[in-house]
């Protein structure tokens, strides 16, 4: 039997993970922002801010377009949220300690991702509004280019734990990771996450050249919850690449859930940092860079980490 | 103490949302708003408790001002920052709004508001224009989504969709859309009328022209056409123009704290040759100057040859630089700097060269003098009394525009720094 939490205990040790992870995305986002941008660091400012602009926003009135469809503008967030919170529940923090270690862990996690064009076409057709409309199609468009290199690269990580449970993936990686094992993996992945996450130079839904896109009809608490959702998918893919590719639990000294919580945040610190550094990218150029080149190179990961199986 | 003040102490330390809306005369006071920690502008109205309207307000900006006002969300409130321009008209419009007056801080006007909005002690301002559909909905069906003559035109006020082959010759819907005066990336005032196809513009169309935002006289460039001016202050203000687009224009392409960066080193007092190198430096190792601008909204050199269209035409390869006439530059041993490509990334580099230039000249420049009046080479191209470099690019634009995708168009637009240098509209209201 694989480790699963209690199922009373299961949705809070899913929230309270989302909610750090959350938190401490916001933190980190505005302490990079701050750096990059030269200007002083102020502890204080950044470890409060995010509390602070919540209860700016739970104070705003949420408001309305005309004709919006308002049962499908308020489920988007909420699934948005759902959807993170399965990619987490999968991801086990420790060799005993997992929400819900499944046996097709990897293939529910991959399901949850896909989803999540769901969500955000959701948010941006609802508004009946241009801008936010034009953001729910771009992220249709580029959806597969991004999601298919990632399920791809997944699925060769699988290869050598021969399980699907993301517990076996990271048990097969005792004295090798797949980082090194699979040197094309974790760039792909944390590649294509961000386009999962629509973060930083893949936020193509929600870009500044949309006003906003999908959610710039989005106000108060409606607009809290989009972004706290779109943090916690974050979070998600950046637990999961810890899992997969960086050995999860697993290190010296340290307990294991310290070592998951290190690596995954030295990946979303990777994922903020490329936010803050690197431009949106172009729409078209990005499709074709996705089809000619991160396909066929993770195909190639994946035939390389068959062979490897076959010779061992 | 209740929930509500709970929050509303918490939320009172928080930036400010605010957005801004820059009128004739705004000039570069949104760079101060810019850079103070205390307020973040944001990029929809959805999102801000307080409209910031910097400048003059005339006539055709009156309307779209009090329609960004009524999409905020409660609790707002307006703060005017006029800069010396009339008050009267906005402020029939909306009673509640509060004046920035010539002595006051504009910042504290809008901190202190914000506090008293959210404490309850000022009631949010009520919605301006009626809340109605512009017209009854007349259509058929479970969610009365259909009916006859719903397809093309503008049928109950809404412009509806129709058909039209697009670059492929595929029959596909496309969507008449106005965007503008209020597009937080665009120059202020610019109203583009688009046909798009999914996300392609298959038609553009110049609706209103933008705004100028330099208050005349205090722009040496202008002082520049009427008497000598120093060569140091006028490359310096070269500098600080292309910077401060720059900053811009990282904002735009999702780079909001590399572009508070650039903000920083255009407003300060000391600006030397060495910082604008490494933020150079900085700037080439992002991919702002490969990916995101490469081959987006190319000009033919042979299409800007003699329009005087200065940073745009040198950047498609023209040696064309009205400094050369100056006997005063020539002895500064001043030489055009010319890029190659005539895209959105050759765009970039021409600025950037530029900036770089322009400080090595103010510091080689001394007490020195332009001793031509009457022509001067402003960051938009040639500037003689009665034209308009910004002007002649605008008219260039549609065809531009034109089967491009939405985000290339935009790239472009920002591309082309089309706030203009001369008042080619009215400057006051």
């Amino acid at each position: 039997m694989r480790p699963h939490a209690p199922p009373l205990l299961a949705p809070l040790a899913v929230g309270a993970a989302l909610l750090i992870g959350v938190y401490l995305t916001a933190v980190l986002d505005r302490a990079l922002g701050a750096w990059v941008g030269g200007r002083p660091l102020r502890p204080g400012r950044a470890l409060a801010g995010p509390v602070r602009e919540a209860a700016l926003l739970v104070l705003q009135q949420r408001t309305r377009t005309e004709r919006s469809d308002a049962e499908a503008w308020a489920l988007a967030p909420a699934l948005l949220a759902a959807l993170a919170a399965v990619g987490v529940a999968v991801v086990p923090l420790g060799p005993a300690a997992a929400v819900a270690d499944v046996q097709s862990g990897i293939v529910l996690f991959g399901a949850a991702v896909a989803l999540v064009m769901v969500a955000v076409f959701l948010n941006g057709w609802s508004a009946n509004s241009f801008f936010p409309l034009l953001g729910a199609y771009r992220f249709v468009a580029l959806a597969l280019s991004y999601e298919m290199p990632f399920a791809l690269v997944l699925i060769a990580a699988a290869l050598p734990a021969e399980s699907l449970a993301v517990g076996e993936i990271v048990r097969s990686q005792v004295g090798l990771w797949n980082v090194i094992r699979q040197p094309l993996g974790l760039p792909i992945y944390l590649m294509t996450a961000l386009g999962i996450a629509f973060w930083g130079p893949l936020n193509l839904p929600d870009a500044e050249d949309l006003a906003g896109g999908t959610r710039a009809e989005l106000s108060g608490m409606a607009l809290l919850l989009w972004r706290v959702a779109r943090s916690a998918v974050l979070v998600a893919v950046t637990a999961m690449g810890a899992a997969v590719f960086l050995g999860g639990w697993q290190g010296p000294w340290l307990p294991g859930w310290a070592w998951m919580a290190i690596k995954t945040l030295s990946l979303l610190v990777a994922l903020l940092l490329a936010g803050h550094l690197l431009p949106r990218v172009r729409q078209e150029r990005f499709v074709v860079f996705g089809w000619v080149v991160l396909i066929p190179l993770a195909l190639v990961d994946i035939f390389l980490s068959g062979l490897l199986l076959l010779l061992r | 103490m209740g929930l509500r003040q709970a929050l509303a102490g918490l939320a009172g330390a928080a930036p400010v949302p605010v957005f801004a809306v820059e009128g004739p005369g705004a000039g570069a006071a949104l760079d101060a708003v810019r850079l103070d920690p205390r307020v973040r502008l944001v990029d929809s109205p959805r999102a801000a408790n307080v409209l910031l309207v910097v400048g003059g307000v005339p006539r055709r900006l009156l309307r779209p001002t009090v329609r960004v006002h009524d999409q905020m969300s409660h609790p707002r409130c307006t703060v005017w920052w006029p800069r010396g321009a009339p008050t009267r008209r906005l402020a029939t419009r909306l009673p509640g709004i509060l004046l920035v007056g010539p002595g006051d801080d504009a910042m504290s006007v809008v901190m202190d508001t914000h506090r008293t909005l959210l404490r309850g002690d000022r009631p949010s301002d009520p919605a301006v224009l009626p809340d109605v559909e512009p017209a009854p909905w007349r259509g058929v069906g479970p969610y009365r989504q259909g009916g006859k003559g719903m397809t093309g035109g503008v049928p109950f006020g809404r412009p509806m969709a129709t058909r039209a082959p697009d670059r492929d010759r595929l029959e596909l819907d496309f969507l008449p859309v106005r965007i503008g005066p209020c597009i937080p990336f665009f120059p202020p005032g610019l109203v583009l009328e688009l046909r798009v196809q999914g996300d392609v513009i298959q038609e553009a169309r110049i609706g209103e022209p933008a705004f100028v935002l330099s208050p005349d006289r205090d722009d040496p460039f202008r002082q520049a056409l009427r008497e000598p001016v120093l060569i140091v202050e006028l490359e310096r203000a070269r500098a600080r123009h292309h910077l401060r687009w720059a900053a811009g224009a990282l904002r735009f392409h999702g780079l909001g704290a590399l572009g508070e960066r650039v903000l920083r080193l255009a407003v300060a007092s000391e600006l030397n040759v060495a910082d604008a190198r490494a933020l150079i430096r900085l700037l080439e190792r992002t991919r702002v100057l490969a990916w995101a601008t490469s081959g987006v909204g190319v000009i033919p050199t042979e299409r800007l040859a003699g329009t005087g269209l200065g940073p745009t035409a040198r950047a498609t390869g023209l040696v064309e630089d009205a400094r050369t006439e100056d006997p005063a530059y020539r002895a500064l041993g001043f030489a055009p700097v010319v890029t190659r490509g005539g895209d959105a990334r050759a765009r970039w580099r021409q600025r950037l060269e530029e900036v770089v230039q322009a400080l090595e000249l103010a510091e080689r420049a001394d007490r020195r003098r332009t001793e031509v009046t009457g022509v001067v080479e402003s960051p938009h191209g040639r500037l003689a009394a009665g034209s308009a470099p910004t002007a002649a690019l605008l008219e260039r634009l549609p065809d531009l525009l034109a089967g491009q995708e939405w985000g290339d168009a935009m790239t472009t637009v920002v591309s082309l720094d089309l706030a203009p240098a001369l008042p080619h509209t009215p400057a006051a209201p």
